[in-house]
C-alpha cells in the first residue's frame, strides 16, 4: 500500500466530505425546524452557482469573487423567502392535512420549475467562473486552490452557524422550535417566521456551497444533483434533523468512500458511501446522532 | 341535370382546392438530439444549427417531391434513453417524421434504433459512434459518423507513435465509455503489445474525479486519454489539472469538444496543450455544397462552423436528395433510395453499403489529432499533428 496514496485519498475525502456538510446542515436544519424535505436543495446550490458567476462576470470581477459569495447567499435567502412565505407556509396555516406529501410535492414541483428556468435563462452550456486562487498543497495532497477555498469558507460558515444557535437569542428560538414546535409558541415566538428564517438559512446554505464549489464543478442546470445526494447520503448517515450528524456524516462519508478507493477501486467510489447507508440502516436505523421520534 | 352539374362542380371545387393544399404538405423530418443536460447541450445545439441551415437550403431550392418544403420537428433527448424513446414515438407517430437525424449519444441511439425499425422510421447517428449501434444490421439505422474501433485504433497508433507506453484512459459509464475501454483495450492488445493501459470507468454523474486521478497520477502515465463527453471532460481536464496530472502527462481528448468556443472559457490555461481528435478542420477541402454551408454559417454566426454543424446539414441534405430519388415519402422506398444512391455531403460524397461487422449503413468522415499549444489559441489556428500524411504542425510537448 503506497502511504502517500493513502493519506492523499484520505485528505481529499475529508475535504469533499467537510464541503458536502454544507449541504446535509442546510437539509436537515429545514427539517429540524420545519419537520419537511426539502427536495429542491440541489436546485438552490444550483442558483449559488449561477448567481456567483454572474455577479463575478458581470459586477465584482475575478478578483473580488470573495464578494460575489455573500452576495449569492443573500440572493438565495431571499428567494427562500419568498418560496417559504407562498408555497410552503400553507402546510401550516391552510388546514392541509398530509403535510409530507404538500412538502414533497412542492419542493419537487420546484426542482423542476428551477432546472428548466436555469436553461431557459442561461442555457443548457456550463459556465465556469475564474479560479479563486492557485492550486495549493495541503499535506500530501495536491488540491485546486478553489477546494482549498471552498474549505475554509466551509468552516468559517460551520463555526458562524454553530455561534449564532448557540449563543444568540434566535438560536435559541430555533433550537426550540425544533423541540416542540407547539410549546414555543407558548413562550410568545412566532414559529411561522421563525420557519421563513429556517428555510432562508438552509437554501441559503446550499448556495454558499454551490458559490463555492463553482469554479471546480462548474456552474450548469443539473450541477446540484450530486450534492443533494450526498447531502442526504450525510444526513441519514449521520441522523436527521442532528447538526453535528451532519458534519460527522460528512467527514464520514468521504473518508469511507477515499478508504474504498484505496482498497478497492475509485472506480466505485460512490458505492461506498451506500454501503455504509445500508449498515447504518440495518443496525442504527436512527443515524449516528439521530434519535427516534416520540409522539404522545 | 342543374342539380348534378352543381354537384359535380362542387366535386371540382373541393378536388381542385385540396390538391394545391396536399401538393404543400410539408414533409417533416425530426431531429432528435440533446438539447439540455445531462446530455451534450452544446453538441445538440450546432447539430440544430446545421440541420435548419440544410432544411433551408433545401426549401430555397425548391423543396422536395415536387415542391413541398421541408420541415423540422425539433426534439430534446436531454442525451438519456427514456426521453429519446418518448421524443422519437412522438416523432414518428404525432409528427409523421419520415426520417430522424440528430443522434448524437450512442446510449439514446441504441434505445431509439429499435423504435426505428419498429416504427420504419430511418435514424440517423450524426455523432453517435459506439460499435453497436451498427453492427446490429438495422435496417433502418444509418451513421455518417465514426466509429468507435475506429477512433480507438487511431488513439492507439498515436500513443505508438508518440512511444506512449504507459496510457490511462478515464471515462464515463455509457455505451460510448464502455465501447472506448473494449475497443482500447483490444486496439493495445492486437497493435501495441508491451504497452500497457490503465482504464477507469466513472459514473456520469459524478463531480468529483480528484480520487480516481489521483489513482492514475500514482500509476505513472505517459499520457492520459480523456474520454468524457459533454461536462465530464472539462471537470476531468479541470481536476487533472489541479492535482498536477496535466500538463506534465500530455492528453488526449476522445471527441472535439475543444472546437467549440466554450472550451477555453471553461477552462482556461488548463486546456493549454491538449491534443484531441477531430472530424473537421477549418484548413480541409470541402466540397461546394460544403464550401457554400461553410460561407452561410460564418456570415450567420461569426465563427467557423463546429462538425456537428456540418453533419447535421449534410445529414438534411441528403435526405431531401434521397426522397426526390425515391419519389415519394414512403420510408420503406427512402431507405431503398438511400442505399442505392450517392450523396453529396459536407467533404465528399456519402454512400451507404452493407458492409461487414459496425460497417452497416456507415459513411465515415475523416479522423484527425489537433493540438492546442497557447491558451485561447483560435481552433483555425491549432495543428494537425496526426496522421501523418495530413499533419500540418509537430506534437508539443509540455515545457518543463
Amino acid at each position: 500500500m503506497d502511504a502517500t496514496l493513502l493519506s492523499q485519498y484520505v485528505l481529499s475525502g475529508l475535504v469533499i466530505g467537510v464541503i458536502y456538510s454544507l449541504m446535509a446542515l442546510g437539509i436537515t436544519f429545514i427539517y429540524s425546524i420545519m419537520k419537511m424535505i426539502n427536495w429542491s436543495m440541489g436546485e438552490f446550490y444550483m442558483i449559488g452557482s449561477y448567481v456567483q458567476y454572474a455577479v463575478i462576470v458581470n459586477l465584482v470581477g475575478p478578483r473580488r469573487w470573495y464578494l460575489a459569495v455573500p452576495l449569492a447567499m443573500a440572493a438565495v435567502f431571499v428567494l427562500g423567502l419568498v418560496v417559504q412565505r407562498f408555497l410552503l407556509r400553507p402546510m401550516f396555516v391552510g388546514g392541509v392535512e398530509r403535510r409530507d406529501e404538500y412538502a414533497t410535492v412542492i419542493t419537487i414541483a420546484l426542482m423542476v420549475l428551477f432546472r428548466n428556468l436555469a436553461i431557459v435563462l442561461g442555457g443548457p452550456n456550463q459556465y465556469a467562473p475564474p479560479d479563486y486562487a492557485r492550486p495549493v498543497t495541503l499535506g500530501t495532497l495536491p488540491i485546486s486552490g478553489n477546494r482549498f477555498v471552498a474549505l475554509i469558507g466551509t468552516l468559517v460558515l460551520l463555526g458562524l452557524f454553530y455561534l449564532v444557535i448557540k449563543k444568540t437569542w434566535i438560536g435559541r428560538a430555533l433550537r426550540g422550535a425544533a423541540q416542540n414546535r407547539v410549546g414555543i409558541q407558548t413562550a410568545g415566538i412566532d414559529v411561522l417566521r421563525l420557519d421563513m428564517l429556517a428555510f432562508g438559512v438552509g437554501v441559503s446554505l446550499a448556495a454558499a456551497a454551490g458559490a463555492l464549489l463553482a469554479p471546480d464543478f462548474l456552474v450548469y442546470p443539473e450541477n446540484g444533483a450530486i450534492s443533494t445526494f450526498k447531502g442526504f447520503e450525510i444526513i441519514v448517515i449521520g441522523g436527521l434533523g442532528s447538526i453535528l450528524g451532519s458534519v460527522v456524516g460528512g467527514v464520514l462519508l468521504g473518508v469511507i468512500e477515499a478508504l474504498g478507493s484505496v482498497f478497492v477501486s475509485a472506480a466505485y467510489k460512490d458505492l461506498y458511501g451506500f454501503l455504509l447507508l445500508i449498515a447504518l440502516l440495518v443496525f442504527r436505523p436512527t443515524g449516528l446522532f439521530g434519535e427516534r421520534e416520540r409522539s404522545v | 341535370m342543374t342539380r348534378a352539374r352543381n354537384a359535380l362542380l362542387a366535386a371540382l371545387l373541393v378536388v381542385g382546392l385540396a390538391t394545391p393544399a396536399l401538393a404543400q404538405k410539408p414533409v417533416k423530418i425530426g431531429v432528435l438530439t440533446p438539447l439540455s443536460p445531462p446530455g451534450d447541450a452544446a453538441a445538440g445545439q450546432f447539430i440544430v444549427r446545421g440541420a435548419k441551415m440544410g432544411a433551408e437550403d433545401v426549401n430555397a431550392r425548391g423543396g422536395v417531391l415536387g415542391g413541398r418544403k421541408i420541415e423540422l420537428v425539433i426534439e430534446d433527448d436531454s442525451g438519456t434513453p427514456e426521453k429519446g424513446s418518448a421524443g422519437f414515438r412522438k416523432l414518428a407517430t404525432q409528427d409523421q417524421a419520415v426520417a430522424v437525424i440528430g443522434q448524437f449519444h450512442s446510449s439514446v441511439m441504441t434505445a431509439v434504433q429499435v423504435l426505428a425499425e419498429q416504427f420504419k422510421v430511418p435514424v440517423f447517428s450524426t455523432q453517435a459512434s459506439a460499435r453497436q449501434v451498427t453492427e446490429k444490421h438495422l435496417n433502418f439505422t444509418f451513421r455518417t459518423h465514426v466509429i468507435d474501433p475506429d477512433r480507438c485504433v487511431m488513439w492507439t497508433r498515436w500513443a505508438k507513435e508518440r512511444g506512449f507506453k504507459r496510457v490511462a484512459l478515464i471515462t464515463e459509464n455509457t455505451d460510448y465509455g464502455v465501447g472506448l475501454v473494449d475497443e482500447t483495450k483490444k486496439a493495445f492488445a492486437s497493435m501495441y503489445p508491451g504497452a500497457e493501459l490503465k482504464t477507469i470507468i466513472f459514473d456520469r454523474a459524478v463531480v468529483d474525479l480528484t480520487p480516481q486521478l489521483l489513482e492514475i497520477k500514482s500509476w505513472k502515465p505517459d499520457a492520459l486519454f480523456n474520454g468524457g463527453i459533454g461536462t465530464p471532460t472539462y471537470l476531468i481536464a479541470k481536476q487533472a489539472w489541479d492535482i498536477g496530472l496535466t500538463p506534465a502527462v500530455p492528453t488526449l481528448i476522445s471527441y472535439d469538444a475543444p472546437a467549440r468556443p466554450e472550451y477555453w472559457k471553461n477552462l482556461g490555461e488548463k486546456g493549454n496543450y491538449a491534443s484531441f481528435i477531430v472530424y473537421y478542420h477549418p484548413t480541409m477541402r470541402l466540397t461546394t455544397r460544403g464550401e457554400a454551408f461553410r460561407k452561410k454559417y460564418i456570415a450567420e454566426f461569426k465563427e467557423d462552423p463546429i462538425y456537428g454543424a456540418l453533419n447535421g446539414y449534410a445529414q438534411v441534405v441528403l435526405l431531401a436528395d434521397a426522397l426526390n430519388a425515391a419519389k415519394s415519402d414512403n420510408t420503406d422506398e427512402l431507405v431503398k433510395a438511400l442505399l442505392a444512391g450517392k450523396f453529396e455531403g459536407w467533404n465528399g460524397t456519402i454512400s451507404f453499403t452493407r458492409g461487414d461487422g459496425p460497417y452497416w449503413q456507415q459513411w465515415s468522415p475523416p479522423m484527425l489529432v489537433i493540438q492546442y499549444t497557447k491558451p485561447e489559441m483560435p481552433f483555425a489556428d491549432a495543428k494537425i499533428i496526426y496522421p501523418s500524411e495530413l499533419k500540418t504542425g509537430d506534437w508539443v510537448a509540455t515545457p518543463k
